[in-house]
């Protein structure tokens, strides 16, 4: 029997069974001649996958390629996987319903760490070996990408090679290489060696430099505009266009904000003309404007009023994540008509802000806040990171002064509308390619007394406080920090049962503890500060951004000093290597 | 008002009704189709569904009235059925003064249910019983249901079984009414393998297809 005949008897067997029959509006031809057969899979279930902007550029790009045809495979949920493994069945493609190991190449999308048992759980039920170096010349190449490849060593034996950097130049590149490698004939050792010689393509067997591959020019990369429509409800169930590429605020704990440099924007002509497009393609109700800062985008103003003229007639909302409090534009907020305010202002004090490079003044928050207020904003949200470096209980102190502004102000400006507050606390990881790497991990004993610090501060009418888990950002940290000792511990908590990590009802730390004692791992290394002179295991990777410039924003950071805004001057961080700034 | 008659086929037959209704919604913005909207603090698409199929089931006989300022029925047909996914092609467009009020009016629909082996004769003698009271699911809880007064009729050629069963405000789901029939005649109907191919309603005395009422 076929698998589409077999999923006919357990399709109605398990909890939203349109998340593995695809069927989507916009779906590409399956059926054109093709050389290459790819599968897209993705470590997440399908309602976060089809949400990833980055997943949905690659499969709509390789779908777009002459002789390429790509598909998708989602983590099925364990419901799934349960019956596919009782009925013999093995992980399929949505489109065609296809053994995924059949495939030409198989591609992962590795989003976040705690997704990196996901990884095991897929390739347990693909039916192959977890490490690259134990699958045969049957199995085609199976590689990662996607934004964990910062620091891929944790789980790059699993893959034949990891792509670093931006797919649209990497993936592209291999998949043209591997055509020509299967027309010669060449075997997969082969293969792998000359895509080793690719820029941004790492083969854990070579263990070879890899530099970053980017796209030079972001405004004529490919974005598509055609694309798929999900028949089911997903997290992100919005069109999206791409403003710009990296972010020019250098904030010391954020890994995008280095990652993705050098800076690129697309420009407003570009951006409106896929904006009405993909409006007219998806029929969604809601476009969102994506970048890592959106109001650092130089005309934001005329390309909003533009959107939104075409956006009216079509009854679509526009959505602005990631604005920044310093530069907070009350016009545009009133166009948006929002009654929900998003700020992070991350550090409680302005020592810690200039700490951490979060260019933002008590002046800043002031102004904004008051600016939104006075339109009538009912809901604030307030992110902050707690276990920062150098952080002390005044700066802690300091996030709860500023919850009392915000009651202040909203008296002040005499609304009669009730103010709800909410504050979000993260625990700080230090992450690799950060000027914070070389940090330690605060110890969960002192996330505790933090959290526990905040509850009692924050008992205030109308506030609400929430804070991350304690124990997944431990974990967390040990799998963004680690070396490839870690892939034995991964496999060994997947064999305990660790899956879906990143869904908090699933996530199990005594799970994890005991895999990384089991696997003759000592975690605690990943988690004390390396040295400064220590090889981190990272550093075989180029990324841009030099080791020197980030330990010259360390010594920064321990003296409060402020590094400008890129738009402002360069400040000299070694990504124009890879491609000029262009904002 | 326009109402179209459409299928619900392959993948999208494992989509559910509330997914339907936004895949349906979004379908007529990228159709460009002129929908009326309601007046409220959130305006919603003025549209409105007949009674829909079980999960799994597939359909020949699904109605979508729109309340829109277009009157081209045919155009709005061409229209509709280029923005949709596969498997919600409409096959009829029908022009009413007014919302027909499909979910109120529909009391019965036909059913074709085929299965891989030839069908027990005696399924046919379920229907005309004064009591049959058979074990469904309501509510997540195991219920005894009578459905006597809820089929009103059978027949069996072959590996296929021909239904009418009550839908709408009295209901007598498809899907529970094929389990039951599997478990009790031995039969292996597939969920999937149930098609709806007519809707019901009275009118002049007469259970008369909804698409003749329409026209």
């Amino acid at each position: 029997m076929s698998i589409p005949d077999k999923l006919k008897d357990i399709l109605l067997q398990v909890a939203k069974p349109a998340r593995y029959v695809g069927g989507e509006y916009n779906l590409p031809n399956m059926d054109k001649p093709c050389k290459e057969r790819v599968c897209l899979c993705f470590c997440d279930k399908y309602e976060v996958g089809m949400s990833n902007v980055g997943t949905r550029i690659l499969y709509h790009m390789l779908n777009d390629t002459d002789g390429v045809v790509c598909e998708r495979s989602y983590a099925p949920d364990l419901d799934m996987a349960a019956l596919l493994k009782a009925n013999g069945l093995p992980l399929f493609s949505v489109e065609t319903k296809k053994d995924v190991k059949e495939f030409d190449l198989v591609g992962f999308s590795v989003q976040f760490e705690l997704q990196f048992t996901n990884i095991v759980y897929m390739l347990d039920l693909m039916g192959v070996e977890y490490f690259a170096k134990d699958r045969g010349e049957d199995i085609p190449p199976i590689v990662a990408g996607g934004p964990c490849v910062v620091n891929p060593m944790p789980f790059a034996d699993f893959f034949d090679a990891v792509l670093i950097g931006e797919g649209e130049k990497n993936l592209a590149e291999l998949v043209e290489l591997h055509i020509a490698c299967r027309e010669k004939k060449m075997s997969k050792k082969q293969f792998l060696l000359e895509a080793s010689k690719l820029d941004g393509v790492y083969v854990p067997a070579i263990h070879n430099k890899t530099k970053r591959a980017v796209v030079a020019d972001l405004d004529n990369a490919y974005y598509p505009t055609k694309i798929l429509v999900p028949n089911c409800d997903i997290v992100h169930d919005r069109s999206s266009i791409e403003l710009f590429r990296g972010c020019a605020n250098g904030c010391r704990f954020c890994q995008a904000g280095f990652y993705y440099r050098p800076i690129r924007k697309r420009n407003v002509d570009t951006l409106q003309r896929q904006a009405c497009e993909l409006m007219d393609c998806t029929g969604y109700d809601e476009m969102g404007l994506l970048s890592l800062s959106t109001s650092d985008y130089p005309q934001l103003k005329e390309l909003v009023d533009g959107i939104k003229i075409e956006a009216d007639k079509r009854k679509v909302n526009l959505a602005l994540p990631s604005l920044r409090l310093d530069s907070f534009e009350a016009e545009i907020y009133e166009e948006m008509q929002g009654a929900s305010l998003t700020f992070a202002p991350e550090a409680g004090t302005q020592r810690l802000r200039d700490v951490i490079n979060k260019n933002v003044s008590d002046a800043d928050i002031l102004s904004s806040l008051t600016g939104a207020l006075k339109y009538g904003v009912k809901n604030v949200k307030l992110y902050f990171i707690m276990g920062l470096p150098t952080e002390t209980e005044e700066d802690l102190q300091g996030i709860v002064d500023i919850v009392q502004l915000v009651k202040r102000l909203h008296k002040e400006v005499g609304s009669s509308k009730l103010l709800n507050i909410t504050v979000s606390t993260s625990i700080f990881i230090p992450k690799p390619l950060t000027p914070f790497q070389w940090e330690r991990q605060i110890s969960i004993d002192e996330m505790y007394d933090k959290q526990k610090f905040m509850r009692e501060k924050l008992r205030i009418k109308n506030v609400k406080y929430s804070w991350h888990d304690a124990k997944s950002s431990l974990i967390e940290a040990v799998l963004a920090r680690g070396d490839k000792s870690i892939a034995k511990s991964i496999v060994k908590a997947y064999e305990l049962g660790c899956v879906f990590d990143s869904w908090s009802e699933n996530f199990d730390y005594d799970k994890w503890i005991a895999a990384f004692e089991q696997s003759g791992v000592n975690y605690q290394k990943f988690l004390d500060g390396f040295d400064e002179e220590e090889e981190l295991p990272w550093d075989i990777i180029d990324n841009g951004v030099s080791k020197k410039y980030l330990l010259g924003e360390r010594r920064k950071a321990y003296n409060a000093q402020c590094t400008p805004n890129c738009l402002k001057k360069c400040n000299g961080c070694g990504a124009n290597k890879l491609g000029r700034c262009k904002i | 008002m326009i109402v179209l008659k459409h299928l619900k086929e392959g993948d999208v037959s494992y989509v559910s009704h509330k997914d339907i209704l936004r895949v349906l919604q979004r379908g007529l913005k990228r159709a460009k189709i002129d929908v009326k909207y309601s007046q409220g603090y959130v305006p919603h698409m003025l549209t409105y569904t007949s009674t829909p199929v079980p999960l799994g089931v597939r359909s020949a006989a699904e109605y979508f009235a729109i309340d829109c300022a277009d009157r081209d029925k045919d155009d709005v047909l061409k229209r509709y059925n280029a923005a949709m996914p596969n498997g919600m092609r409409a096959t009829a467009a029908f022009c009413c003064e007014k919302n027909p009020n499909l979910a109120g009016i529909v009391i019965a629909s036909d059913y074709v249910a085929t299965g891989a082996e030839p069908l027990a004769k005696e399924i046919e003698d379920i229907c005309g019983r004064e009591s049959y009271v058979i074990d469904t699911v309501k509510k997540g809880e195991k219920v005894k249901k009578d459905i006597a007064r809820l089929v009103f009729g059978l027949r069996v050629d072959g590996n296929t079984l021909y239904m009418r069963l009550a839908c709408g405000n009295e209901n007598l789901r498809a899907d529970s009414f094929v389990e039951h029939i599997n478990e009790k005649f031995g039969c292996k109907i597939k969920i999937n393998d149930i098609v709806r191919t007519a809707q019901f309603a009275m009118k002049d005395g007469k259970m008369t297809d909804v698409e003749e009422i329409l026209k």
